[in-house]
């Protein structure tokens, strides 16, 4: 009994050994494309960026502009980290981190009663009552981080620069 | 025999090859590094230069250098008095009004059919003091060529040169209104709406203005700082003072129902 369930862990263990690292990269992929996705329209319309920033009205007016354009730029960085898997796993907490930045957002406009479209895929600011859909906000939210967590605990991937450099 | 003593001199070579890997790989990380970091710092001082540049593109509403039309006031918006003509005759001790609308925005062409001939009646009745903002929320909507932008900035040239024609010019550009992601109406097309709507001939040739088109951004990060929640915004100011002046939610003031708003601008007065 006792050496099967060994023998069964073994095997279960083995599989899990090959296909974790190509579902890391399956992961960190996705991460990257979502990232380019959310700062592309960004980057087109950087006023609109702006706008949406101050539209959580959280940050002192002082800093709204800046951040309003950095982020798409941050975005894209951490894109491209992702992309190459390098620093796969400070790329993946740099990412739950803003991930906190944005749930912390939504949840603050949502508490607030705000009618803002998120903008995290561009877009966004303030919008028409009772168009903001925060319950699938927060569930997307969710999903992301996620995919961050997973990524955070299994950063080792196939086809990625951190797996370049630590070989021999 | 000859087994034993190669086993030393293999152990060693391994021990070599592992020590030299390990360089190797210090190596390419030492590289990986500077070339990210590179990336990172090229990024970011990219980023700032833009955003740098970017702060002086446009010129703050108010700011030394910056072109307003004469009937507009710090805030973006234009005054139409209750003789119709923008910036004359406005009364001062009224409740203030600021409507913020971008000429793309079915909703606000919805809600200009709904209110404009209330808000006429009370504006030439003088019992309020009504301010437009044509802002520019929507050039993702006309397939790059900025019709908001240069729609507001349009009527930023009506307000300055013509303003005896403004109040008409906003009621034509949205009795014309081109649908969303479409390319807008053209330069030209608003040109001859601007003269139909009795614009003359040399102000209507000059909307491409491109000063004005910079009022028309500045107008609409002043107006997201004041409280702009998309378009339509209805600001209201009981006291006749802007800055006293609070954003009404259309739950509380029903202004996409029909004497909704009026009433409730009656009530104040």
């Amino acid at each position: 009994m006792s050496i099967e369930t060994t023998q069964v862990e073994d095997a279960t263990r083995g599989r899990w050994a090959t296909v974790q690292p190509w579902l890391s990269t399956l992961v960190r992929l996705s991460m990257a494309v979502i990232l380019v996705a959310a700062a592309i329209p960004k980057m087109l319309d950087i006023p609109q960026s702006v706008r949406a920033v101050r539209a959580y009205r959280l940050l002192p007016e002082e800093v709204v502009p800046l951040v309003g354009t950095m982020l798409p730029f941050l975005e894209l960085v951490l894109a491209l980290f992702l992309f190459a898997g390098l620093f796969t796993r400070l790329a993946a907490i740099a990412w739950l981190v803003m991930m906190a930045a944005f749930v912390f957002g939504v949840a603050w406009a949502w508490a607030k009663g705000l009618s803002i479209d998120c903008g995290c895929f561009g877009g966004g600011g303030d919008v028409a009552e009772g168009t903001t859909n925060y319950p699938l906000h927060m569930l997307e939210r969710a999903g992301f981080v996620a995919l961050g967590t997973f990524l955070v605990i299994w950063p080792r991937s196939r086809l990625s620069v951190d797996g370049w450099m630590r070989a021999a | 025999m000859a087994a034993k003593k190669n086993e030393p001199m293999n152990a060693r070579s391994a021990a070599k090859a592992q020590a030299q890997a390990q360089v190797r790989a210090q190596e390419r990380r030492t590289t990986v590094i500077i070339v990210a970091a590179s990336v990172v710092g090229l990024a970011l001082f990219g980023a700032l230069i833009f955003f740098i540049i970017n702060q002086g593109k446009v010129p703050e509403l108010g700011t030394d250098g910056a072109v307003a039309p004469a009937s507009a006031d710090a805030t973006g918006g234009v005054s139409v008095g209750t003789g119709g003509v923008a910036g004359v005759d406005v009364p001062t001790d009224a409740p203030r009004v600021d409507i913020y609308l971008d000429f793309m925005c079915p909703i606000c062409n919805t809600f200009e059919q709904i209110n404009a001939a209330d808000l006429d009646t009370l504006r030439e009745s003088g019992a309020i003091q009504l301010y437009y903002h044509p802002i520019s929320i929507l050039d993702r909507y006309s397939q790059g060529t900025e019709f908001s932008t240069r729609a507001a900035g349009a009527a930023g040239v009506v307000a300055d040169k013509a303003p005896e024609a403004f109040h008409d010019f906003v009621n034509a550009m949205f009795a014309n209104q081109p649908a969303e992601n479409t390319s807008g109406l053209s330069d030209a097309d608003i040109s001859q709406i601007a003269v139909t709507a009795g614009v003359p001939e040399d102000v209507a040739g000059s909307l491409d203005s491109a000063d004005m088109r910079k009022w028309a951004t500045a107008a609409t990060d002043r107006a997201s700082q004041d409280g702009m929640q998309g378009t339509p915004t209805v600001r209201v100011s009981a006291s006749g003072v802007f800055d006293e002046g609070e954003v009404l939610d259309p739950n509380t003031v029903p202004y996409f129902e029909a004497g909704g708003l009026k009433a409730y601008l009656e009530s104040l007065g």
